[in-house]
């Protein structure tokens, strides 16, 4: 059988098993006494085991199997976990990793699993000999019977059957018992030698007798027992007969198709690409469709436009990822970042289920890795300063995702010691980022310093942030992505990073705005409301012009003028209120044009174009149009 | 008409392998189940003809889903699927009322094997 | 382009030039599609046009060679040069359009015909890469990676 079209599955089920065991092991590391996770890190490494031996996987397995040994002392042990056994177990999963890893790429025999493998053995005979009380292997293994008196004749009546299984046959124990039951059903089975308890000994040798009543035939119970299958020799009643070699199964039926499709991710994204143009055609054939002023052919439109809805929802769907599969990796991160620091930290994952599209959920492992070093190296403080703080040592990080209207908000939170802004005041001041008589930043002003490339408060470069906190680079890729980033930050308190990012990317609904002879799309994704003012009813605050919506100041930005569209705006003209996070904005355009399904896709940009775009679409008429980023205009 | 078979494990890995082999050799794989008590389920509901089970799963064991199964079918058709070092769960499972069992790593011919004498 | 083996030359017309683009740079050559603005770009840029689904960037070639602006009806196009040519730029890594008054001709001349002489009246030299002659008509060989990469921001 042809097993490398079963290496991708395997490779994407043992990382997920393997994921789970960092989360276990943290689990466990943080309760040591609850034994809990420990089942679940058994069925784990267990199931790896099994996969990677249907593999022809040996060093995976061998190190499975000795993992797996020493959880199950541990499970049956019912003691608190030692730090060393925690540690030699986060060990055995790296290593396990990375073994599979290797493995499926074909350099298994690059990986040496040797030490891990001792040490786990030496850690599992540790546990067998302190085993008093139920503890240990004893517990499972029952005594080892004594070796084969299986020839011996039991001296009670009935005929004496001897069995011997096939030396090479698997979990000899269980098909020694289910040629009992066999036996059993033509007659009752007495004196089974070695008793039923030694067929659950792994040293059980595959020979056992017994004696059988009742009137059945040789014949017939012979049958009886070889169809519990294994088995080489049957004598019964003194009788030897041989079992024919290679009594097979049957022959291999003519090949039907799997039942299970992966599909590949190319595939996926080409097949977006398609719905992107059929998009784009179906918004053409409903101009058509407006302009012909035909019951049929509006018929069609319809009818087409509901199928092309429902196959971009279903595509859509196919292609949405939730958040674990990438958060899942920094709970160990953390932690191991917080032992390299000396520092104590609680990390706590919230909203896991949430989906993306996979496409920004791949972009995101980065940012978010940026953010969570500078979390434990720069927001934690050291364990003294919190104790001077009257904080309590343990520090709390957490990530979370939330979802909000079209979009989806992802915050990293510290109560560290917030940043320092009086330190970044100085620093922005010399570096001309800000007025020199500036006296205090706001937190937008705060993330513009932040996010310059390679801008650094850090009092010592350490090795885990390295030089600069990486916040440019997190700031790059999230604007990149349509998505914008906040921060806000309180001395003393902690700082919180929250990234807001569009569901999807592919295909967005969007205001289509006219600005002159000109159209802008606006995603929905962060449009709170469109109003209609006359120009008289805006009013100047802190220098800029604006708004007040229901006591909010929402500050004006007059399309035209930033798109350098000449000529006059009309007198009264719509109004679209953006909101991200806490930031709004209005933005005047010339008239609204409709709302419509879009497919963004990338151009070009020379040199010069105002930073405001993040694409452009193709409109039904078959131009393009620009869309504007809600994250640029704010 | 050809037998069907509900194929449990907690591993998809598995499940298709499992699922893959029969399917070749004509079986109709018509359900299958995560965890023990998904299995029970299962099994009421679509009465297959065959029931490959795996021993260690979360939520239910196998086992215990045997248990269940045999309590409301005596005649259900079970075979274990197990991995070596489990011969003392694999007696259970027999005790338990399960009919056969197989050992990973899987061989095609031994798997098929095991379900004629079943099914037999 | 090998100063010995034969080139197959797109020669096309730009106001009074006749210019020359490496026929394997060449992608496409399309009808004047309607642009759109892209705010902020230099005047050089006519904007992004829609070719079957993808957005291409397109130059506009009389600025870009400095020649005068067609006249509405000139070169057959409505208000503008009449024809784009997609080209590669940077190894065919991107594509970007190019408007041209006319496609003049698709031809292949040997390494002798060509000549590496870039001085020529009303062109800037950096974007020529060598100027050829075919039947008594003088043109240019355009540098087509210096003329476009820097158009295009990093």
């Amino acid at each position: 059988m042809d097993l490398s079209q079963y290496a991708e599955l395997f490779l994407a089920e043992s990382r997920e098993h393997l994921s789970a065991c960092n989360q276990l092991l943290l689990e466990w590391e943080r309760s040591p006494a609850n034994l809990a996770p420990v089942g679940g890190l058994f069925r784990a490494v267990h199931t790896v085991k099994g996969m990677a031996a249907t593999m022809g996987y040996a060093r995976v397995t061998e190190l499975a199997h000795r993992a797996e040994n020493l959880l199950d002392l541990l499970r049956r042990g019912g003691r608190p976990a030692t730090d060393e056994v925690l540690q030699l177990l986060f060990r055995a999963r790296d290593a396990l990793e990375q073994a599979v890893e290797l493995s499926v790429v074909g350099r298994e025999d690059e990986i040496d699993v040797a030490e891990v493998v001792a040490d786990l053995d030496g850690a599992a005979a540790q546990l067998g000999r302190g085993g008093e009380g139920g503890g240990g292997i004893g517990a499972r293994t029952t005594p080892v019977p004594a070796p084969a008196p299986a020839v011996e004749t039991p001296a009670t009546a009935g005929r004496l059957v001897q069995v011997t299984l096939r030396a090479e046959a698997p979990l000899k124990g269980g098909r020694a018992l289910l040629a009992i039951k066999k036996a059993q059903a033509v007659g009752p089975v007495r004196a089974v030698t070695p008793p039923e308890s030694a067929f659950e000994a792994d040293e059980f040798d595959g020979r056992f007798s017994f004696r059988i009543g009742g009137g059945a035939g040789v014949a017939e119970i012979e049958r009886a027992v070889r169809a519990a299958g294994d088995v080489e020799h049957v004598t019964v009643g003194g009788e030897e007969r041989r079992a024919a070699p290679g009594a097979g199964g049957p022959s291999a039926a003519p090949e039907t198709k799997s039942r299970h499709i992966r599909v590949d991710l190319g595939r996926l994204d080409s097949l977006m690409d398609l719905i992107g143009e059929l998009v784009t055609v179906r918004g053409r054939l409903n101009d058509l469709a407006a302009y012909a002023r035909d019951p049929a052919i509006d018929d069609v439109a319809i009818q087409v436009s509901r199928l092309s809805r429902e196959l971009q929802a279903e595509i859509i769907q196919a292609r949405m990822t939730p958040v674990w599969q990438v958060f899942d990796r920094f709970p160990r991160l953390v932690r191991d970042l917080a032992r390299e620091l000396g520092k104590q930290v609680a990390f706590r994952v919230e909203g896991k289920e949430i989906e993306l599209d996979r496409a920004i959920l791949d972009e995101l492992g980065d940012p978010l890795l940026h953010l969570l070093r500078n979390a434990v190296d720069h927001g934690v403080e050291p364990l003294a300063e919190r104790r001077r703080r009257g904080k309590k040592p343990e520090a709390e990080i957490v990530l979370a995702a939330v979802r909000e209207r079209a979009s989806v908000a992802i915050s990293v939170s510290d109560d560290g010691r917030g940043i320092d802004r009086k330190k970044i005041l100085e620093r922005a001041k010399r570096d001309g980022v800000v007025d020199p008589h500036a006296e205090a930043l706001t937190d937008d002003q705060l993330l513009r310093v932040l996010a310059r490339p390679g801008f650094s408060t850090a009092e010592a470069v350490t090795s885990v942030s390295g030089r600069g906190v990486g916040i440019d680079v997190a700031v790059t890729r999230i604007r990149a992505l349509g998505g914008s980033i906040d921060i806000r930050s309180e001395e003393g308190k902690g700082t919180t990073f929250v990234m807001r990012l569009p569901v999807t990317l592919a295909i967005v609904r969007a205001l289509i705005a006219g600005v002159g002879a000109e159209r802008y799309a606006l995603p929905l994704t962060y449009v709170a409301e469109t109003v209609e003012f006359g120009v008289q009813a805006t009013t100047i605050v802190e220098g800029r012009e604006a708004i007040v919506l229901r006591d909010r100041v929402v500050p004006l930005v007059h399309l035209r003028r930033l798109l350098g569209v000449s000529g006059d705006a009309p007198t009264r003209c719509p109004i679209i209120v953006l909101e991200m996070g806490e930031r709004t904005s209005g933005i005047v355009v010339d008239g609204m044009l409709g709302q419509q399904e879009i497919v963004v896709k990338g151009f070009d940009a020379p040199h010069g174009t105002l930073p405001v775009f993040s694409g452009a679409t193709i409109m039904g008429d078959g131009v393009p149009a620009l869309i504007l980023d809600a994250g640029g205009l704010l | 008409m050809s037998h069907t078979v509900l194929v449990c494990d907690d591993a998809i890995f598995m499940r298709t392998m499992i699922s893959d082999i029969l399917a070749q050799a004509g079986f109709e794989v018509v359900g299958e189940a995560e965890t023990g008590s998904q299995a029970v389920e299962k099994y009421r509901q679509l009465k297959p003809d065959l029931v490959t089970m795996d021993i260690v799963m979360p939520d239910m064991g196998g086992i215990d889903a045997v248990r269940e199964i045999v309590k409301h079918d005596p005649d259900a058709k079970i075979l274990m699927c197990s991995a070596m070092g489990q011969q003392a769960l694999v007696v259970e499972a027999i005790q338990a009322g399960a009919k056969d069992f197989v050992v990973k790593p899987f061989q095609p011919s031994r798997v098929l094997e095991a379900v004629q004498r079943v099914l037999g | 382009m090998s100063d010995a083996g034969v080139v197959r030359l797109l020669l096309f017309r730009v106001g009074s030039l006749v210019c020359a683009a490496e026929a394997e740079r060449v992608r496409e050559i399309l009808p004047r599609l309607q642009p759109t603005r892209i705010p902020g770009a230099p005047p050089v840029v006519a904007g992004v046009v829609n070719v079957r689904g993808t957005l291409v960037t397109v130059v506009e070639g009389w600025r870009a060679l400095r020649q005068p602006e067609p006249s509405a009806d000139g070169g057959g196009g409505e208000g503008g040069s009449g024809t784009t040519v997609l080209l590669e730029v940077g190894g065919g890594k991107k594509v970007l359009g190019f408007t041209v008054d006319e496609v003049v001709d698709l031809v292949s001349v040997g390494g002798e015909a060509l000549e590496r002489r870039q001085a020529l009246p009303g062109i800037d030299p950096t974007l020529v890469r060598a100027v050829g002659r075919l039947a008594g008509q003088l043109f240019v060989v355009l540098d087509t990676d210096a003329l476009l990469t820097p158009i295009l921001s990093s």
